[in-house]
């Protein structure tokens, strides 16, 4: 019925290490189907498993006012099966999904009635809420009889029993990303069952998924102190670019519909945005056979808008607290680079300097030598390996010790950062810091997840796997007036934000 | 911004375009044949027993000193000596080099040594480049056996412990996870946790009699994988761990844990919108037979993901939570097995009675054949990721051995639940789970909860202020 395409584009790439006295290299082999879906493979035959990396480039990034929250939910709903898995007779169950966001838009319909009629036709009100009740229960009853279709959670049922490992995804801002680890003579099966999912999906068992995703809010952000903190800084360092969100708010996620997730993957999972990379035991043709039974049908989409909010200048420090049952804390973010721009490299230098390890400048200052943190790091705001799509931000989060004012840690912070600004860094420290990227270049070789990861997240964010070994090339040459310079002018008073935890007396809790 | 319902509909009829042609659900493949790697093993003169896996691919290596040890051993003013000893290992200065000089040497080359404590174990663990085998292998083996112990290190560490303690109370997890350990194991080491003032009590000449009595050469496995030859590891080993010299080894012996509490809700207030819910009880040791039938229990209770009852209920129907599930924890001297999840405070008791009702029907009725295979074809499937990466090959061997058990353990424990059978599985959730004598922990805001929590049992209200 369907022809298979044909692969156009096959491209041999090594990454080569070199050393003194070893050497290592692993080739990547890299092919894009017709319908420009990317595949990266690394035959790698020592145990026998391998690791299956799918990353789409959409994220919550992408979301606007309306689809706030489609990306994640977008997300766990892709577990939910195919048009195959999962269901006993998907024609069935489709015809009541459909009857279940009629009654569902009916609903939203009505809801937005209420202030309405609430003022002008108080007397209306009951009849009109219990219309609503009505509709509800008719959207249970339709649920409870679609369930008889589902087979539940079976996605995850045949790759467990087939020994998977490390089955999971995440969402990030700028990539959505779905991995498993499997024994190596499984390759078709992580052929079939990731081509069916996206290619035949079923959003099916909305409703309570969309409950399920608002208790992973609540405890990942409403009830904890580090998320809270984050979710207000960030909110108050962006004004307008959709990074602002730290994640979905509950008022746009509880109003989400199936067909705002169906438009969301129809705009976006599409295959020229969709990377794949595959390391471990395998062999090369037969991914690409594979690739091509398997994906080559997949249609070409139409590529979306990309998103030009530009987050305007700061023009001033901004800072905010965070009242919570939790002990002090301060967190302090300055807007940066995206990935494409120059002092991308510095940055993440800059990054190692300050905060990684514990001879780094504000663990060394500030927990050892001054003793006010019992802990401090940096990192980046959403923090891809290679920069993000969009201006983000480098953050520091630090935890005073006891009885230790959050202003006098800010001092502290302030005090390394103007140093930095002024004092050129030591060729012995800036040594340290090269040998760092080298030595963590290389592990991030040790396992195929870690591996197909980082293939696929370069292959996404710069179009080029081969951006990783240019990139660690442009960290080493970064030099100490590039750091000055990029301190100098990204480390300014009008381009900071601070959120500080104030502790919230209740309970037994000091 | 929404879309109208024609539009959905539109949406629903073009992406249901074709029945697929292969039916991952009827895919079989044969079993996967492998060999797994065989560790070298070889004892030196003063008792250090060594696992050695060569592996080539990459220029790193990896090495893991393990002892016998832990938490149990922490006299009981002085709990927090066997964690803070750990950490001293490896900030508190070495041979030659100072606290500072050790961490300048490491980060200048990015190699790293961590160190680590469990209830009944000791680690070290070190990660280098080969090129700087011989700094990382010194510096690993001064921590070992010339630890300098610097007092300005012992303050500073015991007043950052402290903070970690003061801090305790911030995070929902942590407290419910404590107050379910610490009346669990009520009267039993398991069960303790380091408070401000048992952090106090400790001295230098604890640390340093703490140190002198686990880190021994004849208490220690060290697990080492990468890119030496067997040639190159003897050597390592013996220029740097070879004058080490034996201690005359006696550990106590530890009790094994026996059922002291109260049955009954057990709760934490905290001011959160989400219950915190950890329920359970003692379980059995890891030595116990019973322990493969117990884990493909778990595995369908709880224990086996999406595919568990307790997902599959509590998640997945119901929407009630985000993680639950069940996990039975093998230990040498009793384990134990919980239940957990949090959810809206609003939705309490729907979820802690629905927990109990999936144990208290697996307790009744076992699991099903398809329960069984499914739990049986995941552990056989999945058997091969034990054998991914060299250093989780040689950890595993050396664990074995630290545990007691023979090192061909790891294929026994394949046979043997393999050779499970669905009336063990019937038997052993009949003796093991007992959702009527729970340590039910809670934690969050009862104000919020949907129905007073005495409908679990009687409640005493765990005391959540800071000592």
């Amino acid at each position: 019925m369907r022809t298979l395409l044909a692969i156009t584009v096959i491209v041999l790439g090594f990454i080569a290490l070199s050393f003194a006295q070893e050497s290592m290299q692993f080739p990547v082999n890299q092919f894009t189907l017709d319908n420009g879906m990317t595949f990266l493979v690394v035959e790698r035959h020592t145990a026998p498993v391998f690791a299956g990396y799918i990353t789409v480039q959409v994220g919550s990034g992408y979301e606007r006012t309306g689809d706030i929250g489609s990306a994640h939910l977008l997300e766990h709903m892709m577990f939910k099966g195919s048009q195959t898995i999962g269901t006993s007779d998907y024609k069935a169950e489709s015809e009541i999904m459909i009857k279940e966001d009629s009654v569902y838009e009916m609903i939203d319909q009505a809801r937005r009635l209420t202030p309405y009629i609430k003022i002008n036709n108080p007397e209306k009100l009951d009849a009109h809420l219990k219309y609503i009740d009505t509709l509800k229960s008719t959207l249970d009853s339709l649920s409870q009889i679609s369930s008889q279709y589902v087979i539940q959670n079976e996605f995850d049922e045949i790759y467990t029993r087939h020994g998977a490992a490390e089955f999971n995804a995440g969402t990030g801002y700028d990539n959505t990303s779905y991995f498993v680890s499997l024994p190596s003579n499984r390759l078709e099966l992580w052929f079939a069952m990731e081509s069916d999912r996206l290619k035949y999906p079923a959003l099916r068992e909305f409703y309570p998924e969309r409950d399920v995703v608002s208790e992973e809010r609540r405890l990942s952000v409403e009830n904890n102190s580090d998320s809270k903190m984050i979710e207000q800084l960030i909110g108050t360092a962006f004004i307008a670019h959709p990074y602002q969100i730290y994640w979905e708010w509950q008022s746009e996620e509880n109003n989400l519909k199936r067909s705002d997730l169906e438009r969301f993957f129809k705009t976006y999972y599409i295959p020229q945005r969709i990377v794949v990379a595959v390391v471990g035991d395998v062999k090369y043709d037969e991914v690409k056979k594979m690739a091509e039974k398997y994906f080559g049908e997949m249609p070409k989409g139409i590529d979306p808008e990309p998103i030009y909010t530009i987050e305007p200048e700061q023009p001033g420090e901004r800072r905010v607290e965070v009242t919570f049952e939790a002990n002090p804390a301060v967190f302090i973010a300055y807007h940066k680079t995206s990935f494409s721009d120059p002092d991308e490299p510095t940055f993440q230098v800059i990054k190692r300097l300050l905060g990684d390890g514990r001879t780094s400048r504000l663990y060394n200052s500030l927990v050892l030598e001054q003793q006010i943190c019992l802990d401090i790091s940096t990192s980046f705001f959403p923090g891809g390996d290679m920069g993000d799509l969009h201006p983000g931000l480098f953050t520091i989060y630090a935890y005073p010790k006891e009885g230790v004012g959050t202003i006098d840690i800010e001092n502290a912070i302030y005090a390394e950062l103007e140093k930095l600004a002024n004092t050129p860094v030591e060729e012995k420290e800036l040594t340290k810091i090269k040998n760092n990227i080298d030595a963590n270049f290389i592990w991030g070789f040790y396992s195929n997840l870690g591996l197909s990861g980082s293939l696929a997240d370069a292959q996404s964010i710069a179009h080029d796997w081969k951006y990783l070994i240019r990139f660690r090339d442009k960290l080493k040459a970064v030099t100490t007036e590039d750091i000055m310079r990029t301190a100098k002018k990204y480390f300014a008073k009008e381009n900071r934000t601070v959120a500080t935890l104030i502790p919230k007396q209740t309970g037994g809790a000091q | 911004m929404k879309k109208n319902i024609l539009f959905a509909m539109a949406l629903i009829s073009l992406m249901a375009i074709s029945s697929f042609a292969v039916n991952p659900r009827e895919m079989t493949f044969p079993p996967l044949k492998f060999e797994p790697p065989e560790p070298v093993r070889f004892i030196i003169d003063n008792g250090i027993i060594v696992y050695f896996l060569e592996d080539h691919q990459l220029p790193v290596i990896t090495t893991a000193a393990l002892f016998k040890g832990g938490t149990v051993y922490d006299q009981s003013s002085k709990i927090g000596l066997t964690e803070l000893t750990a950490t001293l290992l490896r900030t508190g200065g070495a041979g030659n080099r100072n606290p500072e000089q050790i961490d300048q040497d490491l980060d200048f080359v990015g190699a790293v040594i961590n160190s680590a404590s469990s209830n009944d174990y000791l680690m070290l663990d070190l990660r280098t480049l080969k090129k700087d085998a011989d700094l990382g292998f010194e510096m690993l083996a001064d921590m070992l056996q010339m630890p300098l112990f610097d007092t300005s290190k012992i303050s500073l560490e015991i007043s950052n412990r402290k903070d970690e303690i003061r801090r305790q109370n911030d995070d929902p997890g942590t407290i419910t996870r404590r107050i379910y350990y610490q009346t669990t194991y009520a009267g039993h080491p398991y069960g303790n946790f380091a408070t401000l003032t048992s952090m106090d009590a400790i001295k230098r000449d604890d640390i340093i009699a703490h140190y002198k009595k686990f880190y021994a050469p004849n208490n220690c496995i060290l697990a080492i994988s990468g890119d030496l030859t067997l040639n190159e590891a003897e050597e390592f080993v013996g220029k740097y761990f070879g004058s080490w010299e034996k201690s005359n080894l006696t550990l106590d012996s530890i009790p094994a844990a026996t059922m002291r509490y109260k049955p009954g809700v057990y709760y934490g207030n905290k001011d959160i919108n989400q219950a915190n819910i950890r329920l359970g009880h003692l379980c059995i040791d890891d030595k116990n037979p019973d322990r493969y039938a117990l884990d493909i229990v778990n595995f369908a209770l709880g224990g086996g993901g999406f595919t568990s009852r307790l997902t599959g209920q509590v998640r997945t129907s119901a929407g009630l939570a985000y993680s639950v599930g069940s996990y039975i924890f093998n230990r040498p001297h009793t384990g134990v097995f919980f239940a957990y999840c949090q959810t809206r405070a609003s939705a309490m008791s729907q979820a802690v009675q629905m927990m109990l009702d999936i144990i208290q029907g697996v307790k009744d009725s076992g699991i099903t054949q398809e329960e069984m295979d499914m739990a049986k074809e995941s552990i056989i499937n999945s058997f091969v990721f034990n054998y991914a990466t060299p250093d989780q090959i040689v950890n595993a061997k050396a664990m074995l051995e630290l545990s007691g058990f023979p090192s061909e353990q790891m294929t026994k424990d394949l046979e043997a639940y393999k050779a499970v059978t669905l009336s063990d599985c019937g038997r052993v959730a009949g003796k093991y789970l007992d959702p009527k004598n729970m340590v039910i922990t809670i934690v969050g805001n009862k104000e919020q909860f949907d129905k007073p929590m005495d409908m679990f049992g009687p409640i005493t209200e765990v005391p959540m202020e800071i000592k």
